[in-house]
């Protein structure tokens, strides 16, 4: 239970800033003295944190459900073929950054969130691809001949066995995608996504230093936040599959 | 596995059909380009046929049809051919851009100006996937590659001076900006390789310390891992305040450049960002070495320093470079961002476009800070491979 | 009874099995030897169809497999291989557990078998049920593995190279646990290894395999005393088969029995009437005897044997 306490007070305090941050307007006035108005009102940082968290959790499940499915298929017999392609194109596509991806989408697609949301996804989807496929190809191929010759069908193999193994691989790579995308969906502001972005932005733009700083805490909270619940699930993970062998493992780098 | 090696030469390809097949049909169901009237008006879009005539359009479905086929017969030299055939469709694609504004430019108009469309995007990523398949079918080696690129980006850097490519928007946004694009270049470089040689070597002090005093290891790969959670447009934003009080407190800061936005916070922020991976790569690599390799050599009489420098540090070095790529790569995005806070570089052009809502300045900004990044990551990925001690099996 | 007929199996241009006959009796253990790339392991597989045929026939009890469905078939053969194959995300007796839960038998059987069968393979199931496999030694995983393979009683037993990653001593003492095992239970086996003294010790029948092709399918005796060819004769080695041969005869065979059996004076030393004839003379050869006492499983004195008798007829 004690892993879950990080992510569930960094929440508690994301929310609560993010409800009372005109409590703090003293603060702001003291940071920047030479503006009227310190505290930023154009949206509700609860709306624009709902809109952040709904960005990311839509763009992270459906990432994670077509890497997923992309990366069994690249690993099946009939999918083979495409594992080289698949491979190259999950490494190559991580060295796109991705403020220029966002970039790119606008020309194509245009402003607006659906045009993010396919960004967000397609970028995501990339380290998830890339983990699943280190994941399922990783399972000592005794293991799977095991599987096979005792009797299990491939579909037993796969979801009794394969997926089991790599499930906490894949895990990783969600991780990694979620954090990444936190971060493009805030610079998803300058495309018309209403996110903690937005406040940055127009303080940038109207050199409003309180405005910066309260969309730059709020969004270091929620990635924090969400970091520390990856690491709470991560754990977890670890003690309900592999009890006993918890002191085998080491810290795996992201 | 060795005896299915030489089949896979033979074997029928079911990739690149597949692709060929995508493209044939994205290719005739997107427009390949539109024509503007001005600078910010949306232009008409034009279909395959429709902008490059029957020739054109007969030229790129046969391209196509051809890759499929030879993917499908069977061929000794199947890859080769299709290398040749791909590798010079890729480098000659700047033409049917050529004869699309040829065709439709209206003379009269000097604002007039043509746009790449989604058909010609479509078949330019199709045609690059399927020379990754090739080349990966290939076992190409990195040199073949890099030379493959350098030619097929020199012939579109020559076929994009061309007259007939005047009129595209993308050349005209550089052509109107060709110093400040210059300047970007320097920028973004200045701001991206200067972050990382600096972050190397803090990086490598860094580890050092963490290898001699263990007990360091938790603080340290916790703080540079938690710098690595915070987004970066939030770190920018928080260096902001800090900074100005600094400067406005310390006039000699401000006479060199340091305020709360422009070069000094991205940098700073951009250090804070390349440790972790920096960090992390050189102090698993050292500590990797196996330590009886380690004690082999103090048994033949090295002291510590030996030990260190003529086995550990080059059995260290490929995983200390794979750690200068990812930091590298992940500094060049990076830095696109530190243009919201004034620091210039390619993402300066992104915003500005994004702000005019001028879709090719965007892409002026956008498509050089992808090119950067790639040339990073294949130049670095050639010096860790060239570094190796023990040559790649081939 | 497993039958092959004419079966070929070929990876591209390259023949990997030859068009080979073989027939395994009911029972029996067959031992299909071999240096590697020899086809050995691709017959194995073959048989429960992880690897199709490309001409030819497999016959289980008289029914081709061709037309069997592959998992139903599988889960009437038990089959273990070298490194185990045991699921590490799975405890001890979750691996053993596999085949009975795919066939759905009773949560209750299921546990009484696991039990029985870490009983019969010497691994205490109090201790060991809910260790992972990365726990485990060699020696115990690949006794785990063996117990996977007999979970669900099938018929046939396919093993490939299962000891070839241990130590010697513990092959040596799963090489003796499966002779016991193989008593009790008495499993068509189809074994697979490289090792000809594995070969020797293990098999009802061995069956001899060089590029593909069956050079001799006979017994251990017959292997030893006529080989087919130069191949098998280098393989069983020249010069050692004397010595080989001894240690395929039981003491037993050569003793001379007592009129009644005798109780075992204390502290009197030994060997047993099913131990080798080869084990005896070394040890007088050591010891330096001319005859040594053979005990029955009881520990009663039933004879002797002499250095005399083993050079006369020990081969």
């Amino acid at each position: 239970m004690r892993a879950w306490l990080p992510a569930v007070l960094l929440a508690a305090l994301l929310c609560g800033l993010s409800v009372g941050m005109p409590v703090l307007e003293p603060l702001f006035q003291w940071v920047q003295p030479d503006k009227q108005r310190v505290i930023y009102e154009r949206e509700s940082f609860v709306f624009l944190l709902q809109n952040h968290l709904l960005l990311v959790v839509v763009s992270a499940a459906v990432g994670t459900i077509v890497a997923v499915a992309g990366g069994i298929f690249a690993t099946r017999p009939f999918g083979r073929d495409f594992l080289p392609l698949v491979s190259q194109v999950a490494s190559i596509g991580q060295t796109f950054p991705p403020v220029a991806v966002l970039a790119l989408v606008v020309p194509v697609l245009g402003f607006g969130e659906a045009p993010i949301l396919l960004a967000l996804i397609l970028y995501g989807l990339l380290p998830i691809l890339r983990n699943t496929l280190a994941g399922l190809e990783g399972i000592n191929p005794s293991v799977r001949e095991a599987a096979l010759g005792m009797g299990m069908s491939p579909v037993q193999v796969l979801i009794r066995v394969e997926l089991p193994l790599a499930g906490r691989v894949i895990l990783a790579g969600i991780r990694t995608s979620v954090t990444i995308n936190i971060a493009t969906a805030a610079i998803g502001s300058t495309i018309g996504a209403r996110t903690l972005g937005d406040p940055v932005i127009a303080g940038l733009v109207n050199g409003n230093t309180a405005y910066v700083l309260q969309g730059a805490v709020l969004i270091g909270l929620l990635a924090l936040m969400t970091d520390s619940l990856f690491e709470a699930i991560e754990r977890t993970w670890d003690s309900a599959w592999f009890k006993a062998t918890q002191h085998l493992r080491t810290e795996k780098p992201r | 596995m060795s005896i299915t090696e030489p089949l896979s030469q033979t074997l029928p390809n079911r990739v690149i059909p597949v692709l060929g097949i995508l493209a044939l049909a994205l290719v005739w169901l997107l427009d390949l380009g539109t024509i503007q009237p001005n600078r910010i008006v949306p232009g008409a879009g034009h279909g395959l046929l429709a902008a490059v005539g029957w020739t054109g359009a007969g030229l790129v479905a046969g391209v196509l049809a051809a890759a499929i086929l030879v993917s499908i017969l069977p061929l000794r030299q199947r890859y080769g051919l299709l290398l040749g055939l791909i590798g010079l469709s890729l480098a000659m694609m700047p033409l049917l851009l050529d004869v699309f504004a040829t065709r439709h430019l209206p003379e009269d108009s000097p604002y007039a100006r043509s746009s790449i469309g989604a058909g010609f995007w479509c078949l330019l990523f199709l045609l690059s996937l399927m020379l990754i398949e090739i080349l990966g079918r290939l076992r190409a080696s990195r040199w073949l590659q890099l030379l493959l690129l350098v030619m097929m980006g020199g012939s579109w850097v020559v076929l994009l001076q061309s007259d007939g490519l005047e009129s595209l928007s993308l050349v005209r946004e550089f052509n109107a900006r060709s110093d400040k694009f210059q300047q970007a270049l320097w920028t973004h470089l200045a701001l991206a390789l200067g972050a990382v040689t600096i972050s190397a070597g803090l990086a490598f002090a860094l580890a050092l310390k963490m290898i001699r005093s263990p007990t360091w290891q938790r603080p340290l790969l916790g703080a540079v891992s938690f710098l690595q959670t915070i987004p970066s447009l939030a770190v920018f934003g928080l260096l902001i305040a800090p900074l100005s009080a600094l400067s406005s407190a310390f006039p000699m800061l401000q006479s060199l450049g340091i305020r709360g936005i422009g070069w000094a916070p991205a940098l700073l922020a951009l250090i804070a960002y390349s440790l972790l991976p920096m960090v992390r790569n050189t102090f698993v690599a050292i500590t990797d070495v196996p330590e009886n390799l380690a004690d082999a050599a103090r048994g033949m009489g090295m002291n510590e320093r030996q030990v260190f420098f003529q086995l550990k540090l080059p059995l260290a070095l490929p995983v200390i470079i794979e750690g200068v790529r990812i930091t590298t790569i992940q500094a060049i995005g990076l830095t696109a961002v530190a243009a919201l806070i004034g620091a210039g570089g390619f993402g300066s052009f992104i915003f500005q476009g994004l702000g005019q809502a001028a879709m090719d300045l965007v892409l002026l900004g956008a498509l050089p800070t992808i090119a950067l990044a790639l040339l990073a990551d294949a130049l670095l990925t050639m010096l860790a491979a060239s570094l190796r001690p023990t040559p790649a099996t081939a | 009874m497993i039958e092959l007929k004419n079966v070929t199996r070929r990876f591209g241009d390259t023949v990997a099995v030859d068009s080979i006959n073989l027939t395994i009796e009911t029972g029996e253990v067959c031992v299909l030897v071999g240096s590697s790339g020899c086809g050995k392991s691709t017959t194995l597989r073959m048989i429960n169809r992880l690897l199709p045929l490309s001409a030819g026939e497999i016959l289980v009890d008289g029914e081709d497999i061709a037309t069997m469905n592959p998992e139903q078939l599988r889960l009437n053969m038990g089959y273990v291989i070298q490194g185990t194959g045991l699921f590490p995300h799975w405890t001890v007796a979750r691996n053993i557990a596999m085949v009975p839960r795919l066939l759905n038998w009773p949560k209750k059987r299921i546990d009484e078998r696991v039990d029985e069968l870490m009983t019969l393979l010497d691994l205490d199931p109090v201790t060991h049920a809910h260790k992972y496999p990365q726990q485990l030694s060699g020696g115990q995983a690949q006794r785990v593995g063996v117990a996977r393979a007999l979970a669900a009683d099938p018929n046939i037993l396919l093993m490939d190279e299962p000891f070839g990653a241990l130590d010697a001593i513990t092959r040596d003492n799963l090489q003796l646990e499966m002779l016991r095992i193989q008593k009790q239970v008495r499993k068509t086996t189809v074994f697979v290894t490289h090792d000809i003294d594995e070969a020797l010790k293990l098999a009802t029948r061995i069956a001899v395999m060089d590029q593909g092709r069956i050079v001799q399918h006979d017994t251990p005796e017959n292997i030893l005393r006529h080989p087919a060819s130069d191949f098998v004769e280098n393989l069983v080695g020249k010069q050692d088969r004397g010595l080989k041969l001894m240690s395929l005869r039981p003491v037993r065979d050569l003793m001379t029995l007592h009129v009644a059996p005798k109780q075992m004076a204390p502290g009197m030393e030994g060997i047993k009437e099913e131990d080798s004839v080869r084990l005896a003379l070394s040890v007088m050869l050591w010891q330096d005897l001319h005859q040594v006492a053979v005990f029955n499983a009881q520990g009663q004195e039933t004879g002797v044997i002499t250095r005399e008798r083993i050079i006369q007829e020990g081969v």
